[in-house]
């Protein structure tokens, strides 16, 4: 699918949104994927035509960020994290049960096209940890045997829900999310929850506080 | 930038246990090189901002918990600082450093073009453990992969400084070299398809700090301990860049940028850099003669005795034309053998269009007066250019108004028809023309600005103290405009820089190779100028020319007609000439000719005599560049053979019963300096009116890229293969009314010819075109039309 004078335009609109137009780029970027599941050759002269930077400089950012990709993801794009917390209580074991099951490994994708699989790093949900991401929603606690029955799900096409509430719908629709992420979708489920706030209380009750710079070595 | 901060406020430091005092801002990596420790390091260069990306430069800092970059941190006052040389913990941090830059080094020395001179391999040694204990894996990427045609990348030798892509962004302002990928995948790179596309690139393989870029040139052809260095100037253009030549075994292996802050700083551009095998091409090596219409092989005395003769039979009717390529003391010699050995004031060193107005603002505005310097458009209010694209044109001259225009925002103003690449990157401010209006719209700045844009504005900037006109040869196609410049220098103050292309413009106009003018910007019609050269020269002032003598243009025209008895040519092109079939008409026509030359050329196919001489690296000298700075440079090749112009042209007087001196460098040099400078009345500026307005069809604009078809960069592919590709520019209104769209051909028609190209719409004023003048398939010349003149263009079809 090429990108469309359409495309364009909403590039523009994005660009309006920022006083430095280059802040645009990470937002434009995922436009780029929300139309070709991957930023493009195409994408990324389009992006420097349009902020007047070099095809260099949009490449530097946008193979630097792990979430563009410069193959194309497909329908849903799962992530594992394989951090230190999450790794140890299982998400080890969940990457590799899904690696398996889908007989890909690390940053590729199925050959029909519908799950991406990607070891991601910390995504600050440790008090749930082991945590897998569907489509960038999250799926908090997952065994190996749930998260398998999600990948099952997903692709007999029933409707999953984030254990946090919203929706799954699929990877370039969430792109289309994070560059325009005005849809009323982005706060959607939970902000914190109790296990999140636990340690906060258990601080507080007991008068802890973090140290200050200088203190200790 | 980062060099010496512009401060007084000196702080109280210690490093090292030294205290002393610093200007406010020091960076501690250069406040530590002042008491003579170098701290190790990579990233840091003196003139691009700190990154602290490569960490060599860890150093203790009391108070701070961790070892902080000396090269990223500023010293405070009290601030103490340890070092290597003090500090234990410092010196650990940069051996622990040293290791994770080597973990993924492929320490490949023996086969790495920068092995001999490289910082990693120094600082390793003295930075490093002593043994390695690494035993993994290390990265590997295909290499080498191209970044530009000159430039090979081994991307497992980077360690990630970000020299290069810095310099890409803030010096040469083409920020299309970046670092791609992170964490351990992180390389250097350019974008798919999107070569680094920069005059300056070569800048960038120097400054790598370990062979991660190496020059395809060079790649592989020598170590650096067999190569001998010898200063130089460059010969390429008039910004004056003082170069490293290299050589091994009689030839030259590779050119960089030599340090000099108050010209090149530490850059060059690629035509200087890698354009030097043109030296070994195609030479002449003996004398030779023509006999039944071929020339022959003759001895030194044959030839200068056939000359002598040829030259003597036209006495009364001769003249000399010199490229713009000669040294000053090598035009000092012709200046002085025109008017000493052949009696006459017939010389010009502007064998490219030109005009006899322009020769006489030369004579009244440039000629012997020390214009602005490099360090003055630093400080200018406002420099306006005039006839003159900085980055084809000078490129040192634009990274100049680049740096200052990004340090604290220098006004450039560029009065053009088009606005260019080289503006832009120096965010400069368009001030249109119709193609030929500079005159005009100079004399409205003098007056106040009249309908120039922002007129007003650009008029009242002028008239500040510092301000700066640069005004480029072009000038000379603009009938009324070199008056035009010297008018609105003379109303406003503004201090004119005259910027010619070619290397030895300046130091021909200085060693008087211009009718009309003598060495040392003395007018010829000037009484006392005569007598005080009569007297250096040791000869009667009334046997010296008394009348301004014809130009280029006339001689050659003259010549054309069958009306000059003899012509004695050195270096230059026909094909660079205004008209050039009229001048070869004229070497056809002179009636005899004598051509001194390195290589064959046009020239030497017509001539009765041809000389062999030097090139720069087989002789010493000077070129002057526009500033009027002298930039000496000494000879590579001390076993050369060949002698400068100013030797042959020496036994040629000796020959013909005259004399003017022993012609070497060093007397030619004394005798033009003996004669100081001229404290005399100034010939006065011209004040020609300006040209009517052009009418018809678009209206030709045409400049010389830097790269381009041009003699002195034959045998040089992959320099010839970072050329800017041939396109016609027009304004979107003018592409309309012609009926073309960008992309598609157009056929661009003059009275002589025609050549085509694609099209691009860009920032141009309208009913006018842009053509480059001298691309390989783009040859203005063959148009036979001047510049703001009239062409006709045609086309459509993709
Ligand atoms: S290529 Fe050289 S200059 Fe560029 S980042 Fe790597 S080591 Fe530094
Ligand atoms: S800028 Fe001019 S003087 Fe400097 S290297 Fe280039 S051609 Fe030579
Ligand atoms: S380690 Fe997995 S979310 Fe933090
Ligand atoms: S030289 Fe200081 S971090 Fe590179």
């Amino acid at each position: 699918m090429t990108l469309g004078p359409e495309i364009r335009a909403e590039m523009e609109q994005i660009k309006q949104r920022y006083p430095d137009p280059r802040s645009a780029l990470l937002p434009m970027l995922h436009l780029v994927q929300s139309v070709q599941s991957e930023v493009t050759t195409e994408g990324m002269a389009l992006c420097a035509d349009v902020l007047s930077i070099t095809p260099a400089e949009v490449a530097a950012v946008a193979t630097f960020y792990t979430m563009y990709k410069r193959r194309p993801v497909g329908k849903h794009h799962i992530g594992v994290c394989t951090n230190t917390l999450c790794g140890l209580l299982g998400g080890d074991a969940v990457y590799a049960a899904l690696s398996e099951r889908l007989g890909v490994g690390h940053d590729e994708s199925t050959p029909d096209g519908k799950f991406w699989l990607e070891r991601i790093e910390c995504q600050a949900a440790c008090t749930h940890a082991p945590v897998m991401t569907v489509d960038w929603e999250f799926m908090d606690q997952q065994t190996p045997a749930s998260a398998i029955d999600v990948i099952d799900q997903l692709a007999r096409g029933e409707e999953v829900r984030s254990t946090r509430g919203p929706v799954i719908r699929n990877f370039t629709a969430t792109e289309r999310t994070l560059a325009f992420p005005d849809d009323g979708l982005a706060g959607e489920g939970p902000v914190a929850d109790e296990l999140m706030l636990a340690g906060l209380r258990v601080a507080q009750e007991r008068g802890m506080s973090a140290p200050t710079a200088g203190q200790g070595n | 930038m980062t060099l010496a901060p512009e401060t007084s406020d000196l702080i109280n430091v210690e490093i090292d246990g030294v205290e002393m005092n610093v200007p406010k801002g020091t960076l501690i990596i250069r406040a530590a090189e002042l008491i003579g420790t170098e701290v190790p390091r990579f990233c840091d260069h003196p003139l691009l901002a700190p990154v602290a990306a490569c960490r060599m430069c860890l150093v203790e800092i009391e108070g701070n918990p961790k070892p902080q970059p000396a090269c990223a941190i500023e010293l405070t006052p009290g601030m103490k600082v340890r070092t290597q040389r003090s500090s234990e913990v410092a010196e650990k941090a940069q051996q622990g450093v040293m290791e994770f830059l080597l973990a993924n080094h492929p320490l490949d020395c023996p086969v790495c073009d920068k092995g001999g001179e490289c910082p990693l391999q120094n600082q390793a040694m003295s930075a490093g453990r002593a043994e390695s204990r690494h035993d993994i894996p290390k990265r590997i990427f295909d290499k080498p992969v191209p970044i530009n045609t000159e430039i090979l990348l081994d991307r497992e030798r980077c360690v990630s400084c970000a020299r290069c892509t810095r310099f890409a962004d803030q010096i040469a302002g083409d920020p299309k070299l970046e670092l791609l990928e992170r964490g351990a995948k992180q390389q250097v790179g350019v974008a798919n398809d999107e070569p680094f596309d920069s005059y300056f690139s070569g800048n960038t393989i120097q400054i790598c700090p370990v062979g991660a870029l190496t020059s395809s040139s060079y790649r592989f052809r020598a170590r650096p301990f067999d190569l001998v260095s010898t200063p130089t100037t460059c010969e390429h253009c008039a910004s004056g860049c003082s170069l490293r030549t290299d050589a091994r075994r009689g030839e030259v292996t590779r050119r960089l940028a030599w340090h000099d802050a108050d010209v090149n700083e530490d850059w060059n551009c690629d035509k200087g850099r890698f354009a030097f095998t043109y030296l070994s091409q195609d030479r002449i090596n003996s004398p030779m003669i023509r006999e039944n219409g071929e020339l022959r092989v003759a001895s030194w005395p044959e030839a200068l005795d056939v000359a002598a003769r040829g030259l003597r039979s036209a006495q009364g009717s001769t003249a000399v034309l010199t490229g713009g390529r000669l040294t000053m003391e090598d035009a000092y010699a012709y200046a002085k053998f025109a008017r000493v050995v052949l009696g006459t004031d017939d010389i010009d060193f502007r064998a490219r269009r030109s005009s006899s107005e322009e020769a006489a603002f030369l004579r009244a505005s440039i000629a012997g007066d020390c214009g602005p310097t490099y360090a003055d458009l630093d400080k200018a209010p406002i420099v306006l250019l005039v006839a003159f694209e900085p980055e084809d044109e000078s490129p040192i001259v634009l990274l100049r108004l680049r740096a200052a225009s990004l340090r604290r925002g220098l006004r450039v103003v560029a009065l053009s028809p088009i606005a260019s690449r080289g503006l832009e990157k120096i965010a400069g401010e368009w001030a249109p023309i119709a193609p030929g209006a500079d005159a005009g719209a100079l004399h409205a700045l003098a007056q106040g600005g009249g309908d120039v844009p922002n007129g007003a504005s650009i008029a009242e900037a002028l008239r500040q103290p510092g301000a700066v006109i640069l005004v480029g040869e072009r000038i000379a196609d603009v009938s009324g405009g070199p008056s035009a410049v010297a008018a609105l220098a003379a109303a406003t103050g503004a201090r004119i820089g005259w910027v010619p292309r070619r290397a030895g413009e300046r130091g021909a106009l200085e060693a008087g190779a211009l009718s009309g003018l003598l060495p040392g910007g003395r007018p010829l019609d000037d009484v006392h100028a005569r007598a005080q050269l009569a007297q250096v020269w040791g000869v009667d002032a009334a046997d010296l020319p008394t009348s301004v003598g014809r130009d280029g243009a006339s001689i050659v025209s003259a010549a054309a007609a069958g009306g000059l008895g003899a012509l004695v040519v050195g270096g230059l092109e026909p094909r660079d000439a205004a008209q050039p079939a009229a001048m070869r008409r004229a070497l056809d026509n002179a009636g005899f000719v004598v051509s001194l030359e390195t290589r064959r050329t046009e020239v030497t196919d017509r001539a009765d005599v041809v000389l062999p001489v030097a090139v720069v690296t087989e002789k010493s000298g000077t070129f002057v560049d526009w500033e009027g700075r002298r930039r000496p440079f000494a000879r590579v090749f001390g076993d050369a053979l060949m002698m400068s112009d100013g030797r042959v042209l020496a036994m040629l007087a000796d020959v013909m019963d005259s004399s003017i001196g022993r012609g070497d460098v060093k007397s030619l040099r004394n005798e033009l300096d003996s004669l100081g400078p001229w404290t005399g009345a100034r010939a006065v500026a011209p004040s020609d009116s300006a040209a009517a307005e052009q009418t018809g069809g678009p209206l030709l604009v045409t400049w010389r890229l830097l790269l381009d078809d041009a003699a002195l960069q034959e045998g040089e592919p992959n320099l010839a293969g970072t050329r800017r590709r041939t396109v016609a520019v027009v304004s979107a209104a003018t592409a309309a009314s012609l009926g073309v769209a960008a992309g598609q051909r157009v056929t661009v028609t003059g009275p002589a010819g025609s050549v085509s190209m694609p099209v691009e719409i860009g920032s141009i004023v309208d009913n006018a075109v842009w053509l480059p003048s001298n691309a390989s398939d783009c040859a203005i010349a063959s148009l036979g039309v001047a510049p703001g003149q009239p062409v006709r263009v045609s086309g459509g079809a993709a």
